[in-house]
This record gives structure tokens, C-alpha cells and sequence, in this order.
């Protein structure tokens, strides 16, 4: 059963149909890369499926559970919402670290906000807030910035901020990391740090969905690759078959400028 | 006790009357500013409407009109008198005048300063499962309280000199009490009811800059 399946999402802005019938399916550890020009509809298909967009057909299912239908969007209450969002994870193409917080405390505000809700927090609040920092910084280690834990975002360079911005999404433990456009802020050299993390997560087969306009590096990590082009799946395949054989003249002439 | 010593004394008690009706309409035009401010930005189009028009009324009308029609209104329209007798009943008057009108001013610094957080801000707090009121409490109101302090700095320091408006509705504070040795041909104590606005400002220029470093340690 694949972890993630979207069925025919749609979404318009005003008279712009922007999402125009999307579908495809992810197995669980797999990363999939949408490449696509900009105006394509890829940031706001992964918006939709953070629940950021409302979609206005469609359905997305998480582990065979619905967890969007908008044939029933009214039923769905705020806390529904915000339960089924947790599936995803989300990071930003300029990273939105909250500035008034350290790095580590970053990665644990929302959990620690979350803990509240165990039945046993308050009896045992100490160890559950240790159990998350620890966490945090095994987290914010594993993405390279154990020396920088206690520095505020603005104390940090781009890449780092987004590395933090990793750590902080992982710490929820989501079912599929999605990712938009997570280097087109930063310059070739920290792009490079970033791209390194999410390779190394996607060695350790985490569930990815990447938004982003680096070919080779859309080449090299994915398991398989979705072309979008005026809000539809132009071409999806394994990356061989999208990058190296394109079948569309569309997907030729969006690859022949890299 | 010399004549000098007795008037400073009066003009002191006096000048509490101002700094009960800034503390008092501080205390309760800050958080109801909020109020205000999420009336006018509601998605609830009539509403919106409504809290806009009455702010527009509010800050278009003399806040000394204000404090003479929330004291007087009720008796000559509706022969009620909600205020109590004496002077404790204008300065509650007074002060409810005031917290209206700075209501309706914070409020528009208010949603400046909501508007100004990046919108980036509120999505990442959604993304990461917080509640609206987790994202407001925890993700946006420092960054906002920060953004917001010069102009609430300047509204604050405008609050204590509009406190000289009390006497409208006769009620006894400090320019007041030096107009009345004015009439008896004494004019030094108007002078130097200056002296307790510029201390008192100088008071508050030196909290707003220090609240401003406390803040220092982020960049938004």
C-alpha cells in the first residue's frame, strides 16, 4: 500500500485553474522530485497536501486513510485539520525559523506544545521535556549543527537556518518530508550543505516529496521524478526515464535549458 | 511650611489624578486595542465594517468631545446617571472616554503590526500542528510587541499630556489646580507643571529603551 496517494486534486485561484486534475502515489521510503517552470503548479500541490491550500476536487490519502476529501471539506473541524497535517512535514523555500527562538528551541516548541495533550504530561513533564530536547539535539546533530544549538536564526547563515528548518519538521516525526524549492534562497556553496542533509535522509529512506529546480540533484536522490507543466503530470517515471528519455516534447524543451 | 513647599504639595496630589487616569487607561486600552484590532480585521464582513467606522468616529472626533459626551450623554439622553456623584464619578467617566479613544488608536498600530509578521510565520506554526492561539501566543506576538514598540512609545508619551484633558469635566488635575493660583495672579506653578511631564516622559523614554535592548537579542 503506498503511503501517499493523491487522486485527482484541483485547485483554482479566482478564474486561474492552477492544479488541474493531479494524481500519483508514493511507497513509503521512496522520494519523489517535481520539477517543473515556475507558474507550474508545484508549490501550490505541495501546499495543498500540508493543508495550507484547500483543494476544490479531490482526495489525499495517507496509508489508505482519507485524509482530505473535498467532497466532505465541511465535516472536516479545525483539530481534524491540524491532526491530519502532522502526516507532513514542511519545509520552506526561505526557511520561516521563528527569530525569537534558539535553534534548538526551534526544533522543540512544537513538540513540547503537543506534549501538553498526553494524558500523563503533568506527572511526568520533566522527563517528557528532557526526552524532546534530547531528541532536538540529537536531531540538530544529525543535520551537522550541534555547535550552533543555542544561536538565534539571525546568528545564522542560509544554510544553516534551513538545516535547523529540517530538524525542526523531522522532530514531528511525519510520514512524508516535503520540501519547497529548499535551495533557491541559498547561494551554489550553501546549497550544497543543504542538498547533502536531504541526501542523507533520502539514504536513510525517508519519504520525501521535493519541489525543486535542481536537475541533478533531482536525478541523483529521487526514486522517481513528476514533470509538471500548466498544472498538470506532464511525465512521471523513474529518473532515467524522465531526465535521461523524455517521451513529451514539452518535458524536452524544459530539460534542453540545463 | 513655606507658600512654595504647600503649592508643590497640591500640585503633587494633583498630578496623581493625571498618572490614575494613564495607569488606568493603559491597564485597559492595551488589551481591548487587541479586541479592536481583530474586530476590524475579521473575515465577518459586517463586522469588520463596523469596528472600522466606529474607529474612523473615534479618531475623528476630539478625545476632549469624547469626555464631554460620555459624561454628559447619559443624563440628558436618557436620564440616567451611570457614573456615580462627585469626582469619582468624572474620572471613572473620564477614563472611560480614554480607553476608547486609545483603544481605537492601539488598535490601528495593532494591525500594523499583526500584518507586518510574515505571513511565512503563521504557516510554519500551522504546518508544525499549533493552534491559532499556540501560533499567537508563541509564534507572533513578540515579534509583534517588538515591531510595534516605537509607535507605542509615542502614543504612551501622547497619553500622559492628554491627561490635562480631565479638567473638562472638572476634574482636578494638575494644570487645573496651577490655573487657579494663575487666576489669583500666581502664574509660577503653570510653569512648572511642566516640570512633572518632562520627568514623567523622561521616565517613560528610558523604560521604552530598555524594552526595546531586552528585545534585542532577535531580528525579525
Amino acid at each position: 500500500m503506498p503511503v501517499l496517494e493523491v487522486q485527482s486534486i484541483k485547485k483554482s485561484f479566482g478564474a486561474v485553474e492552477v492544479l488541474k486534475n493531479i494524481g500519483f502515489s508514493l511507497e513509503k521510503g521512496q522520494s519523489l522530485a517535481v520539477i517543473g517552470s515556475s507558474g507550474s503548479g508545484k508549490t501550490t500541490l505541495l501546499r495543498c497536501l500540508n493543508f495550507l491550500e484547500r483543494p476544490d476536487g479531490g482526495r489525499i490519502l495517507v496509508n489508505g486513510k482519507t485524509v482530505f476529501d473535498a467532497a466532505a471539506v465541511k465535516s472536516q473541524s479545525e483539530a481534524q485539520i491540524r491532526q491530519n497535517r502532522l502526516h507532513f512535514g514542511l519545509v520552506f523555500q526561505n526557511f520561516n525559523l521563528f527569530p525569537q527562538y534558539t535553534a534548538l528551541q526551534n526544533v522543540t516548541l512544537a513538540q513540547e506544545l503537543l506534549a501538553r495533550s498526553q494524558p500523563d504530561y503533568q506527572r511526568s513533564k520533566k522527563a517528557i521535556l528532557e526526552e524532546i530536547r534530547t531528541r532536538a539535539q540529537g536531531l540538530l546533530a544529525s543535520v551537522g549543527l550541534s555547535n550552533r544549538m543555542d544561536n538565534y536564526p539571525h546568528q545564522l547563515s542560509g544554510g544553516q537556518q534551513q538545516r535547523v528548518a529540517i530538524a525542526r519538521a523531522l522532530a514531528l516525526q511525519p510520514d512524508i518530508l516535503c520540501f519547497d524549492e529548499p535551495t533557491s534562497a541559498l547561494d551554489p556553496e550553501l546549497t550544497g550543505e543543504v542538498l547533502g542533509v536531504i541526501r542523507s535522509l533520502a539514504e536513510r529512506d525517508t519519504t520525501m516529496v521535493i519541489v525543486t529546480h535542481e536537475m541533478a540533484f533531482a536525478r541523483d536522490v529521487s526514486d522517481c521524478i513528476i514533470f509538471m507543466d500548466d498544472g498538470r503530470i506532464v511525465e512521471q517515471g523513474t529518473p532515467d526515464q524522465v531526465i535521461n528519455h523524455p517521451q513529451m516534447e514539452r518535458t524536452k524543451a524544459f530539460l534542453s535549458r540545463f | 511650611m513655606n507658600a512654595a513647599t504647600v503649592i508643590f504639595q497640591r500640585l503633587s496630589e494633583s498630578f496623581w489624578l493625571n498618572c490614575k487616569l494613564f495607569g488606568l487607561t493603559l491597564l485597559f486600552s492595551v488589551p481591548l486595542g487587541f479586541v479592536v484590532a481583530f474586530g476590524s480585521m475579521s473575515r465577518f464582513k459586517p463586522l469588520a465594517w463596523l469596528t472600522r467606522t466606529f474607529v474612523w468616529a473615534i479618531r475623528g472626533t476630539p478625545l476632549m468631545l469624547q469626555v464631554i459626551i460620555i459624561y454628559f450623554a447619559p443624563g440628558l439622553l436618557f436620564e440616567m446617571t451611570p457614573w456615580g456623584s462627585g469626582s469619582s464619578g468624572r474620572l471613572v467617566a473620564c477614563t472611560i472616554a480614554f480607553v476608547i479613544n486609545y483603544a481605537c488608536y492601539f488598535s490601528e498600530i495593532y494591525r500594523g503590526g499583526i500584518e507586518a509578521v510574515p505571513r511565512g510565520q503563521y504557516e510554519a506554526g500551522k504546518v508544525l500542528g499549533l493552534t491559532k492561539s499556540q501560533i499567537f501566543f508563541r509564534v507572533t506576538l513578540l515579534q509583534l510587541v517588538k515591531g510595534i514598540l516605537p509607535p507605542m512609545g509615542n502614543e504612551i508619551i501622547t497619553l500622559i499630556k492628554d491627561t490635562a484633558l480631565a479638567r473638562i469635566i472638572s476634574n482636578k488635575e494638575i494644570i487645573m489646580m496651577a490655573q487657579e493660583y494663575a487666576s489669583k495672579g500666581l502664574i509660577w506653578p503653570l510653569f512648572s507643571t511642566a516640570i512633572y511631564f518632562l520627568v514623567f516622559v523622561g521616565g517613560l523614554t528610558l523604560l521604552f529603551g530598555w524594552i526595546e535592548k531586552k528585545m534585542d537579542y532577535f531580528r525579525v
